[in-house]
């Protein structure tokens, strides 16, 4: 679990090492990475959400 | 790019183009056979044509819209007329010829691409293409209406698109529904080949990226076009039938119009870039003789940038009255966008150092487009600022702005992607001689037309305006200058693709030496019927 | 920067007229602080983009020339590497985060509309301006003023040719004024580049903004989103002067305007209706019933010859005091005094063929509106 959050993580900073995702696409199921991408997406929008009202007071 | 050639290319194209065309069950001859196809190669060219055409008629509205502003003062058109021009170039040029365009290089090049016989539901193939002749006939014969067409600029904000707007808006309407329908099945067909008909052995890491940049873009599509068809249709409802969604006075938001047609242009903006990138990641290590620098890196962005196209609309309403920290959200999710686009022209630059770079007409055009996009994606970025976006907000400046990422952007790499695969439909070589005046007139022409706008915006120019006071006189004189040497050399395009159809040097199977997809494996030109038996695709070890 | 330019035209050949330098090529500074540091802002991301763009095309157009095929005959065959990746991700992250700060402090600056001294309300409307001095019983619309002969061709344009309006929003320097934005049909966008205000005015909603001006002047702007056939011709004029002016000026119209009132009680002449009516037509109507009322059918009905008009003065008025909802004509209850609508009635009723006879007084619109 913690590896498919590090890889999606690397996915969305857009820099992944060639070994890991080789790994990664030998072992790991589509749906978790799915899941966790959309999660992380979700959790994307909450802390720029956060970081506005911040912002903004 | 990472699969290897089949060793020869004959191999799985059992047949060839004369056996194709005596097998049972040939197709029918004249003009049914196009109407009744269900051939991908077929119907892609159907779309190719279809969109040439419709990039003319729409060319034809800018030069009505440029001819006007040649100079200060009505002259030529009323300004009825001139927002009807203003409008129809816009929905042509973004739903009749660039979305097209990409569906049909789609269409030829995804089954080639990856290895299938052809696309997933060839039936629904023929529907979704015959849908868009019946869509834009319908748009364009509102012109002959009593109160004439649509005239409240491509984005048809409410109210001056419902309670203000002309009869024939309910056409308009319709229109876009069935192009929006046909936006989707096309985007379905294209996911479910991506998805069952790989060849065995390729596996998602191994599509080149014109396939993944489109099945993305296609996964776009699906989600945004029926959020387009919501909006059209309450526009439909507060028309015909007393609702008021957008009518204030009924207790509607006329700005809710404008949040749901966001929600659904931004990420429309991505669907006429993303595939544009994918071809341009073909095309420049080809030429380049030399593997595209981050593979990986590239689907990443285009992940990143699709997801992110949903969070950025409201970037275009920052000064319909929004609160605060909602222009602030928008504004830093704007400015991230600005991380993977920069990733992708990173990445083509890094391609081409150390190359062995030559500089045929489709590299031409490529490179022209890292170069222009680029320059589109600065003033993007400026845009993204949200205080300073109340200075450019609605005026020339944004025109300059989106006009750089579609032109030398998604159009040029369209036209890139025709030089680029023109061997392989006809099994000629495109006139390089032609090919070089068509591309340098473009961009040149092009920038004259394009550049002063970011001058004439920033000294205040607003948009969609009929015309305009002295100060902006020498630089729309330009532009219109620009536009007129722009448009006419089009032609030249015409005639490149004309006489490669009918002739020209002969093109082998692999028609450019550092060309590494499978399209490249079957012969020159391709035979109606492709990859009958599956190639087998040996997965290239990721070095 | 502009002289700079104007050569590099020079060289490629365009005659420029020195208009085009006089107004600039560029976003103007503007008379207000915020306008400043707008201004500011936009030249720091304009560097910024520079700099990033001789340095990305620097590396790509040495890469052309350096590793063309003649010249480079091999290609090199190297590809993904991890430090580069994550310098090119990081460092376009840290020049943004540089940016968004002094942007978000400009734009929480923007939206303190707190402590206004003087409220304006701006209301769109197809297409001229109306301004409410709130609690000052002091409004009026503001209309393009340009001869539309001059637009045909048919005069010579003037050097604020489409920048003129009958009556300029007239504000004070050094004071605060906030602007309350609205819109009686569509959506329009006010915007005066020199006070970096731009605003949409939306039917049904109220937008805020706000401006101290620093320096007197006249400054000129015009409306900014799309609002039908008349959008580029719906320019706005604030003419900003020193605050006793102000204060002196505001008494002036706000005097006027009591004036006004009397006259809806006297009796008024036929000839002082019509030149009154002919003015309120010119700057209201015109624009979409045509200077000769010969109108734009469908969307504008002809008034010229119009029997319906010239038999029914009760459905005239009607039309003219609430609109006709669901088309373009707008209610001009509040857009105009009784004094106007009753001469712009007479007027119609009276020219270009039209010859009913019909006087009709302020006073009998008057009740009509108080209806």
């Amino acid at each position: 679990m913690w590896q498919v959050i590090k890889s999606v993580l690397a996915a969305f900073f857009g820099v992944q090492k060639e070994r890991q995702r080789r790994r990664d696409f030998e072992q790991g199921r589509p749906g978790h990475f799915i899941l966790v991408g959309l999660v992380a997406a979700a959790v994307l929008v909450l802390l720029v959400v956060l970081l506005a009202r911040l912002a903004a007071s | 790019m990472a699969s290897k050639l089949p060793k020869s290319p004959l191999e799985h194209s059992a047949g060839g183009a004369g056996a194709a065309a005596e097998s049972p069950g040939a197709p029918p001859r004249g003009l049914l056979r196009w109407l009744l196809t269900t051939n991908h190669k077929e119907i892609g060219t159907l779309y190719l044509v279809f969109s040439l055409s419709m990039f003319f008629i729409g060319g034809i509205f800018a030069l009505v819209v440029r001819l006007e502003l040649f100079q200060p003062g009505l002259q030529f058109v009323e300004p009825e007329f001139f927002n009807q021009m203003t409008t129809l170039h816009g929905l042509i040029m973004v739903f009749a010829a660039v979305m097209p365009a990409f569906t049909g290089l789609a269409n030829w090049m995804i089954p080639l691409q990856i290895g299938a016989p052809d696309m997933a539901l060839p039936r629904l193939n023929n529907f979704s293409f015959w849908l868009l002749p019946v869509a834009f006939t319908l748009l364009l014969a509102t012109l002959l209406m009593p109160g004439g067409g649509p005239n409240f600029g491509w984005t048809f904000y409410a109210p001056l698109s419902t309670t203000y707007a002309p009869p024939s808006t309910t056409f308009f309407i319709l229109g876009m529904h069935l192009a929006g329908i046909s936006s989707i099945l096309g985007a379905i067909n294209i996911i479910a080949t991506i998805l069952n008909l790989r060849a065995p052995g390729m596996r998602m890491m191994d599509m080149p990226l014109f396939v993944w940049t489109w099945l993305i873009t296609a996964f776009l599509l699906i989600a945004v076009m029926p959020v387009l068809a919501g909006v059209i249709t309450m526009m439909l409802l507060d028309i015909n039938f007393g609702t008021s969604f957008f009518n204030a006075a009924g207790g509607g938001d006329p700005v809710l119009f404008q949040h749901l047609f966001w929600f659904f242009g931004h990420p429309e903006v991505y669907i006429m870039i993303l595939p544009a990138f994918g071809i341009v990641s073909a095309i420049i290590p080809t030429f380049a003789r030399k593997p595209l620098f981050g593979y990986a890196s590239m689907v990443y962005a285009t992940a990143s940038i699709a997801i992110l196209s949903f969070l950025v609309w409201a970037h275009h309403m920052f000064v319909v009255g929004l609160p605060l920290v909602a222009e602030l959200f928008f504004m830093y999710t704007t400015m991230l966008i600005a991380v993977p686009t920069g990733v992708k022209v990173f990445n083509w630059i890094t391609t081409l150092f150390q190359g062995s770079i030559s500089f045929e007409t489709p590299m031409l055009f490529a490179l022209a487009f890292v170069v222009l996009f680029t320059i589109g994606g600065f003033s993007g970025l400026m845009l993204a600022i949200a205080p300073a976006d109340f200075q450019y907000h609605d005026t020339y400046f944004v025109v300059a702005h989106f006009h750089y990422v579609l032109v030398p952007g998604a159009i040029f790499s369209i036209m890139a992607a025709v030089y680029y695969w023109l061997p392989k439909w006809t099994g000629h070589y495109p006139s390089e001689r032609l090919g070089r005046w068509h591309f340098w007139l473009s961009v040149i022409g092009v920038n004259l037309t394009f550049f002063p706008m970011h001058f004439s915006g920033l000294a205040g120019m607003p948009r969609r305006i009929p015309d305009y006071a002295l100060q902006f006189a020498d630089f729309n004189l330009v532009s219109s200058l620009g536009a007129f040497l722009f448009g006419f050399s089009q032609l030249l395009f015409v005639v490149v693709i004309v006489k490669c159809v009918r002739g020209g040097e002969k093109a082998p199977a692999k028609a450019w030496e550092g060309a590494q997809d499978l399209e490249w494996s079957v012969p020159s030109p391709a035979p109606l019927h492709t990859f009958e038996t599956p190639p087998h695709v040996t997965p290239q070890p990721h070095p | 920067m502009p002289r700079r330019l104007a050569w590099l035209s020079g060289a490629g050949g365009f005659a420029l007229s020195p208009q085009v330098l006089a107004n600039g090529w560029n976003m103007p500074v503007g008379v207000t602080d915020l306008s400043r540091e707008i201004h500011s802002l936009h030249m720091t991301i304009f560097w910024i983009c520079v700099v990033i763009g001789v340095v990305v095309f620097g590396v790509m157009f040495y890469s052309l020339f350096r590793y063309r095929r003649s010249r480079q005959p091999q290609a090199a065959n190297f590809h993904e590497h991890t430090t580069v990746e994550v310098i090119w991700t990081t460092l376009p992250l840290l020049i943004l985060v540089a940016m968004a700060v002094p942007a978000t402090a400009t734009l929480k600056n923007m939206y303190d509309t707190g402590d206004a001294e003087l409220d304006v309300m701006v209301t769109g409307q197809q297409w001229r301006w109306r301004y409410d001095y709130l609690g000052e019983e002091v409004a009026f619309t503001s209309s393009l003023s340009t001869p539309r002969a001059q637009v045909r061709g048919e005069e010579a344009r003037g050097e604020t040719y489409l920048l003129d309006v009958d009556n300029p929003l007239v504000l004070p320097v050094g004071r605060k004024v906030r602007f309350l934005f609205t819109s009686d049909d569509v959506i329009h966008s006010w915007w005066v580049p020199e006070l970096a205000v731009k605003q949409d005015t939306v039917p049904g909603f109220v937008n805020e903004n706000w401006v101290r001006i620093n320096e007197p002047g006249i400054y000129r702007g015009q409306c900014a989103e799309l609002c039908g056939i008349d959008h580029g011709f719906m320019p706005i004029v604030v003419q900003a002067m020193a605050p006793d002016e102000f204060d002196a000026w505001l008494a002036e119209r706000r005097d006027e305007a009591a004036q006004e009132a009397l006259g809806v009680d006297r009796d008024w002449g036929h000839e002082e209706l019509m030149t009154r009516g002919e003015e309120v037509y010119a700057a209201i109507c015109a624009s979409c019933h045509q200077p000769e009322g010969q109108g734009a059918p469908p969307t504008f009905p002809a008034l010229a010859g119009n029997p319906r008009l010239q038999e029914d003065l009760g459905w005239q008025l009607d039309t003219v005091i609430n609109g006709v909802s669901g088309t373009a004509m707008p209610a001009f209850r509040n857009t105009l005094n009784p004094v106007e609508l009753a001469a712009v009635i007479t007027y119609t009723r009276n020219a270009w063929g039209n010859a009913t006879g019909d006087v009709v007084q302020p006073a009998r619109v008057a009740e009509r509106l108080a209806r």
